[in-house]
This record gives structure tokens, C-alpha cells and sequence, in this order.
């Protein structure tokens, strides 16, 4: 499926700012699942950006503003062809050793009570990965309120459209807004309200480490057919057999074509699309399109 | 170890002189009565003079102290020397081995040589540090390795400080001061230089300088400020080098690069001798509310246009947990025997080794894991029964926070206290430089417990420094 995509997003740094830096998380590369036909992003002091590779293998930008008067607006453009791989990537040269992300960090502690039925478990890694999607499910959705739930070693339910069903979760569980937005306040424990989308991928990979899997946090974009969007944020986990596998726990489903796939990391933290030093009030998003290409 | 009797580094145990110590000898029988007093009082007035104070942190009346300085010197002979030094640039050889791969492939993970979890959960680990090719591949360019001496070659490492260790200015000023003080003894022995660290750390600095920064690197200082108990240092380092001091605002990025602000327009930086903690350096990367740090800075770090001196991150080949595997990491990266002793740590996670901690704790020596400076530890022998119980119920309340080890017997050298000179415990911090080439300088900071019968040299906890002499064949 062609992708095209267009988001916009600005931050404001404080009045009186001598000097803001800013570092993006916003290039996404080809890969297993995806091929990036272009991409093209524009703000003011890119010309002048450092862009490298940063400890998750991803594209980093480093940009900087003397000065900033009001709003930084970032624009992004680009199509991004997808592919159906039942979220498999496989192993990708140039990563990070995949016992890197065993880490665990303030956010991906993982609960117990999702996790502790799997341990010692001789069921197999991939078995034990689509099982922990679907307690973390539990966990979080109350059972009245979960549509339908996926019956175990079923096909994960794809009849209602991946934006309608990120929409409907929002309904169910009390916190609302941007699927993903900027962690705001970064500082471990006193990140306040995380995105719905965040959530479901940090249970799942905080339980995943528990049993000893690595396991990584994702940034992307979500699309569907009826041009309804968001940025979105899923997990992946490592099997020797397979390499990385992509699992959505709030969709209950492997990364589909609707999956684009933009930066990996540790927790939602070392993934932040857009960080900003100093911060202002934060990242706002201020459009976002992601529409099959024509 | 315990019961044995000290290694006096200047008397056999016959009473004779040992041979490195002749001259020193001779030289003490010579001065009249009223000659080492006033050497001390002499020696007081010049480290005023200079300056040379450092903080005591959670000390009520007045911060800044003189630390205490002997006017006894230490000596070590050429060959004691040759081979202290060999092992110590095995050490730190294999150390930022062990840095390149942890932060790479992790080869002595897989090899299942050290725990995974001891790495990977560590506090000290940075993933940050994840394929980053830092210059000459070395990450600990400025190492400050603790020994103590327990018998004639028996030498022992107590800590690899891989961090910022600090103290390198007393070892300059410690040698200044002996020179003005006994011109006459420095006369009659061949000592070797210790005046060169400066230049040799100049040099160490511009040959791990980032690709492309021309024949003459901008080197700066980075201090978190003059609140620091290192200030001090901080500034004679940049002053004896010909660097520039400069704090976190002084510093900003543009393009990807590090530039200073000066008088005359910005100045690009090249390599910064950073001493300012890992999780201060940059609020971008580290902590967001750090105000000494440099936004930016680490991403120039990671895009090659910078050099952070040490990397951030080293702290993991320092951790006390991790000091217990240092002969393996060793032997894993060079094939080879370590050649210093590493001191026997009791883990107390492991219920046996507990038991038998918790049953002998009057002999040993408790460290928390994360501690530094002698504070939060417990030296058995010399602590009371309510220390003792004290430290008991910490260890059980969270065994994973200590480590455990003997009471080595230090080596003592002959101190001027009270009237009289008199055996003081001592160890020793030789300064080792990593980058093109090792560069060790020869002897270091000689800390001494001024208390009878103490082990604890730290300077914080009462202890002084003496003038440190390798002699030369």
C-alpha cells in the first residue's frame, strides 16, 4: 500500500530564547515492511542540521535556532510503500545487539500481573508474545468495555479499521487527546498522562523484558482507508528464529500495511519525534494527514 | 590478610633500612630537631599561598579545608615502579576494551564471561553510548587507578576510577612543595619527573581530537563552576595546559558543532576535558532541569564533531559489582594474566556468602556500591558493635547496595605526626592517560590515614597526601 503522509508539528520556544535545540526523531526508513519512495522534511535551521545515526539506529536530526521568534513549525512530506509481513523485519544490519533492549527503564518496568503467568512458560517465544498482546489487553480494557475480544489463536480481528478501533479505545479508557504526542515532562516517574498508545506498547514491553525477551518501543504513523490518521506508537520483540516482529497490543494485531514505521528506542522516552531544549509548553501537533497514496 | 602485621615500606623486618629509602634515611638522621616542624609549618604556608583547598561536603563549620600534606615523601624504586606500571596499563588497556565492546557487539556478554543483567541493568550503563565510534576507540582517556601495598610485591587494586577522578593537582602541587621544602634530598635522589603531566595530558587530549580538527585542536575545560569542590583543579589544569576554563553556557552548538563564546566571535571546540557529571553534560540528552550542561552537546558528540573527555558512560567499567569480574575482562580482551591483585569481594546477594559476611563483619570491610569519597562504608576492626549492627541491617534490607571485602593490611610509610615520625597506612593513585599511547605518570597522590592505626586515607574522612617518589635506575 502507497502512503502518503503529511504532518506538521511546531513548538514555541519561551520568549527571550538565545539559543533552542531541537533533535528529531522524524526520518523514517526503508526496511522489511516498508520502502520509503521519499521523504521530505523542512523547518527553519535544517539547512544547517547534523543528521546521524543515533544509539537505536535511528536518523537523528540536530537542529538549532538563535534567537527563535514564536512558533518553529516542522513540516514533514513523504510516501512510504508498505507491505504486509505479519510484522516480521528480521534481523537489520547496523542495530543495536538486541540484548540491548532487556533494558528496563522507569517506563517499561512491566507488571506482574500481565507477565507472571508466562514465566517458566515452555510454550514458545512467538506463542508467548501473541498471548502477552492479549493480556495486556486485559489489563488494561475492563472486559465489559472491550468490543470484541480476540479469542486466543484466532486471527487478530481486522474488520473494523485501524483508526476507527485507535478512536474506540479512547472511548473506553479514560485518557483522550493525541495518540502520541511529547512526553512532556521527561524526567522518569513524573511523566504525568502518557498517550493511550504509549501505554499499551510499554506494558507490553516492560512484560516482555520480564521474561527476559528484548523488546522495543515504535513510533509511526497509522493509516486507513477512509484517510482517518494518527501517530501511533507500537512494540516490537526480538525472536532468534525471526528477528523483530512488530506487535500493536492496542490494536491487538501485528504492524499491517497500515503501519508506518518511523523510530525505535527504548521506551517512549528515547523515542520523542520531536525534543526541544528549551521546551516552552511543550510539542503541539498542528496536522496530520496519512492517506493512501495515489 | 588481617592479622598479619603491616608492610613497612621503609624498614625490613629486621629493623634495616630497605634499599629505596637509604637516602631519605640518612637524610632524616641529619636534620636537626627543629627541622621537620618547621618544614611542616614552611609547607602549610605555601599550599595557602597557592590556593589548594578543597570542599567537605555535609561539614557544618566552614566548607573549605587545607588538605593536609607530610613532608615525609613516599618512595617506590625503579623496579617496584616497572612493574606497578605495566600492570596498570593492562588494566586500563582491557577496561576500554571492555567499554568498546559493551557499548558495541557485547562479545563478553554472549560469551556469558559477565552477567548480562550486571550490564544491562546497571545504572552505570548508558545506552545512550550504543555504536558510537569514539576517537582512537578509547573511552576512559583520564583514569585515576586506587592500589594499596600489602607486602614487598604484593599490590593491590582497590578501585579504577574511569570517571572524572580528581586529586591530580595535589600530585603537581604535592611535588612543588617537596622541591622548595628539601631541595637538599631532592639533590642526592634521581626522582622521576611528575612536571610532564600536564603536557602529556595536552597531548592525550589533541590525539583523540575528532577527524578533521587540524594539527592544533581546541581543547577547553569544562567545570559545573566554582561551587565544585574540584574547582581548584579545574582551573590549574586548564591554566598549566594553555586551555581555556569555561562553564555550560560558555558552550553552545551550532550545525552539529560546539562552539565558545569569546570576545572576539565564536571559537570552535574540538575536544572537551569535561568535569561535569554524565547525567548533567547535556539536558537535551541526559537530565532535562541540568543547568551546568550544554544543550546539544552529546548529539555533536554522537555526530563525530566533538570529543568528550572521559566518554559518558565509563562509569559501568568502574562499578564496584562489575570490579569483581576485571581479572576475566582481562584475560577475555588481552589473553592474559592480570597482573595486579584484584581484593577478594564477598557478594551479598548470595545467601552463603551473606551468612558468613553477616557472622564476621567485625574483620571486613563494607562498601556501598554506589558510594565514594569513605562515606556510607564500614571498616570492621576499627568500628564500634551499634556500627556494626547498623551496617547488618542494611546489608539485609538491600544486599545488591554492598559489597564486601577483607581488611587489607596498608602498607605504611614512615609520617611526620606529633612531634615525631611515625608509621602511617598509605595507598596510592597513580594518573594513567589513554589515547594514542598510554602515558603513565611515574608515582601519583599519595593519600596517608594521619590517625594511628586508621585505614581510611580519604581526605574527606581526616586523611593527607604525601609527595610520591619513583626513583630513576
Amino acid at each position: 500500500m502507497r502512503i502518503a503522509i503529511h504532518h506538521r508539528l511546531s513548538i514555541t520556544p519561551p520568549p527571550g530564547t538565545v539559543h533552542a535545540l531541537m533533535q528529531l526523531l522524524l526520518t523514517p526508513q526503508s526496511g522489511a515492511g516498508q520502502k520509503v519512495e521519499s521523504w521530505s522534511m523542512d523547518m527553519p535551521g535544517l539547512d544547517n542540521a547534523a543528521r546521524f545515526t543515533d544509539a537505536y539506529g535511528n536518523i537523528m536530526h540536530l537542529v538549532n535556532q538563535s534567537r527563535p521568534e514564536g512558533e518553529l513549525v516542522v513540516t514533514v512530506d513523504g510516501v512510504v510503500e508498505t507491505m504486509d509481513n505479519h510484522g516480521v523485519l528480521g534481523r537489520i544490519g547496523g542495530e543495536p545487539v538486541p540484548a540491548l533492549f532487556k533494558r528496563r527503564t522507569q517506563l517499561t518496568q512491566g507488571n506482574e500481573e500481565i507477565f507472571g503467568q508466562f514465566k517458566g512458560s515452555s510454550v514458545n517465544r512467538l506463542d508467548v508474545l501473541h498471548r502477552l498482546m492479549a493480556a495486556v489487553m486485559e489489563a488494561l480494557v475492563p472486559e465489559d468495555a472491550a468490543a470484541e475480544p480476540v479469542p486466543e489463536g484466532s486471527e487478530p480481528n481486522q474488520s473494523m479499521s485501524a483508526a476507527g478501533m485507535v478512536q474506540k479505545m479512547e472511548g473506553m479508557t479514560q485518557s483522550g487527546g493525541d495518540v502520541l504526542t511529547q512526553v512532556a515532562e521527561s524526567e522518569g516517574a513524573s511523566i504525568k498522562s502518557l498517550p493511550l498508545a504509549s501505554e499499551f506498547a510499554h506494558q507490553f514491553i516492560g512484560a516482555a523484558r520480564a521474561l527476559n525477551i528484548p523488546a522495543r518501543y515504535v513510533t509511526g504513523y497509522l493509516a486507513d482507508e477512509g484517510g482517518s490518521a494518527a501517530l501511533h506508537a507500537w512494540a516490537e520483540a526480538y525472536d532468534d528464529r525471526l528477528g523483530w516482529i512488530g506487535f500493536d497490543p492496542m490494536l491487538q494485531l501485528c504492524p499491517t500495511e497500515q503501519h508506518v514505521r518511523l523510530a525505535a528506542g527504548l521506551d517512549a522516552h528515547t523515542t520523542q519525534p520531536l525534543r526541544a531544549v528549551p521546551l516552552g509548553d511543550g510539542v503541539r501537533i498542528l496536522g496530520i494527514s496519512v492517506a493512501p497514496a495515489a | 590478610m588481617a592479622d598479619t602485621a603491616p608492610f613497612d615500606e621503609m624498614h625490613n623486618p629486621d629493623g634495616s633500612v630497605r634499599e629505596p629509602y637509604r637516602v631519605l634515611a640518612e637524610w632524616l638522621a641529619e636534620q636537626p630537631e627543629q627541622a621537620l616542624p618547621l618544614m611542616q609549618s614552611d609547607a602549610e604556608a605555601i599550599f595557602r599561598k597557592l590556593g589548594i583547598t578543597f570542599a567537605v561536603y555535609g561539614s557544618s563549620e566552614g566548607t573549605e579545608k587545607l588538605i593536609p600534606f607530610d613532608v615525609i615523601p613516599r618512595i617506590i624504586s625503579a623496579a617496584e615502579w616497572r612493574r606497578l606500571s605495566k600492570g596498570i596499563e593492562q588494566r586500563v588497556r582491557a577496561l576500554n576494551a571492555f567499554l568498546y565492546d559493551i557499548y558495541h557487539r557485547q562479545e563478553i556478554i554472549k560469551a556469558g564471561r559477565v552477567p548480562e543483567q550486571l550490564i544491562l541493568q546497571n545504572e552505570a550503563f548508558c545506552p545512550e553510548m550504543m555504536g558510537l565510534e569514539p576517537a582512537q576507540g578509547v573511552y576512559a582517556h583520564i583514569i585515576g587507578v586506587d592500589i594499596v601495598r600489602v607486602g614487598p610485591d604484593d599490590f593491590y587494586v582497590l578501585e579504577d576510577n574511569l570517571r572524572t577522578p580528581s586529586g591530580v593537582s595535589y600530585m603537581l602541587e604535592d611535588r612543588e612543595a617537596m622541591m622548595q621544602l628539601a631541595p637538599d634530598l631532592f639533590h642526592r635522589s634521581k626522582v622521576a619527573p611528575v612536571e610532564t603531566y600536564p603536557e602529556n595530558l595536552r597531548r592525550t587530549l589533541e590525539s583523540v581530537a575528532p577527524a578533521g580538527a587540524g594539527s592544533s585542536p581546541n581543547i577547553v575545560v569544562l567545570t559545573p563552576g566554582i561551587y565544585n569542590s574540584a574547582y581548584f583543579e579545574h582551573s590549574f589544569l586548564a591554566d598549566q595546559m594553555g586551555a581555556q576554563l569555561c562553564e555550560g553556557p560558555d558552550l553552545f552548538v551550532d550545525g552539529g558543532k560546539v562552539y565558545m563564546r569569546t570576545t572576539t566571535g565564536p571559537t570552535r571546540v574540538d575536544v572537551i576535558y569535561r568535569r561535569i557529571d554524565d547525567d548533567y553534560l547535556d539536558p537535551l540528552t541526559f537530565r532535562h532541569d541540568s543547568m551546568l550542561g550544554v544543550p546539544g552537546l552529546f548529539n555533536a558528540y554522537r555526530a563525530g564533531n566533538v570529543t568528550l573527555v572521559n566518554a559518558p558512560g565509563t562509569g559501568i567499567a568502574d562499578d564496584k559489582a562489575v570490579y569483581t569480574y576485571v581479572p576475566d575482562i582481562i584475560e577475555f580482551y588481552l589473553g592474559e594474566k592480570s597482573l595486579l591483585n584484584n581484593v577478594p569481594t564477598y557478594n551479598c546477594t548470595d545467601r552463603e556468602q551473606r551468612e558468613w559476611v553477616l557472622a564476621n563483619i567485625g574483620e571486613l570491610v563494607v562498601k556501598e556500591v554506589h558510594g565514594s569519597g569513605g562515606y556510607g562504608m564500614l571498616v570492621g576492626p576499627t568500628s564500634t558493635r551499634a556500627e556494626q549492627e547498623e551496617f547488618k541491617a542494611r546489608i539485609l534490607a538491600r544486599p545488591d547496595n554492598y559489597i564486601v571485602q577483607p581488611t587489607l593490611a596498608l602498607s605504611t610509610c614512615p609520617t611526620y605526626v606529633n612531634n615525631g615520625v611515625a608509621p602511617r597506612h598509605v595507598d596510592l593513585r597513580p594518573y594513567v592517560l589513554v589515547g594514542d599511547q598510554v602515558r603513565i605518570t611515574p608515582g601519583g597522590l599519595t593519600r596517608v590515614a594521619l590517625k594511628e592505626g586508621s585505614l581510611v586515607v580519604n581526605s574527606s574522612q581526616g586523611g593527607g597526601t604525601k609527595d610520591t617518589w619513583v626513583l630513576e635506575d
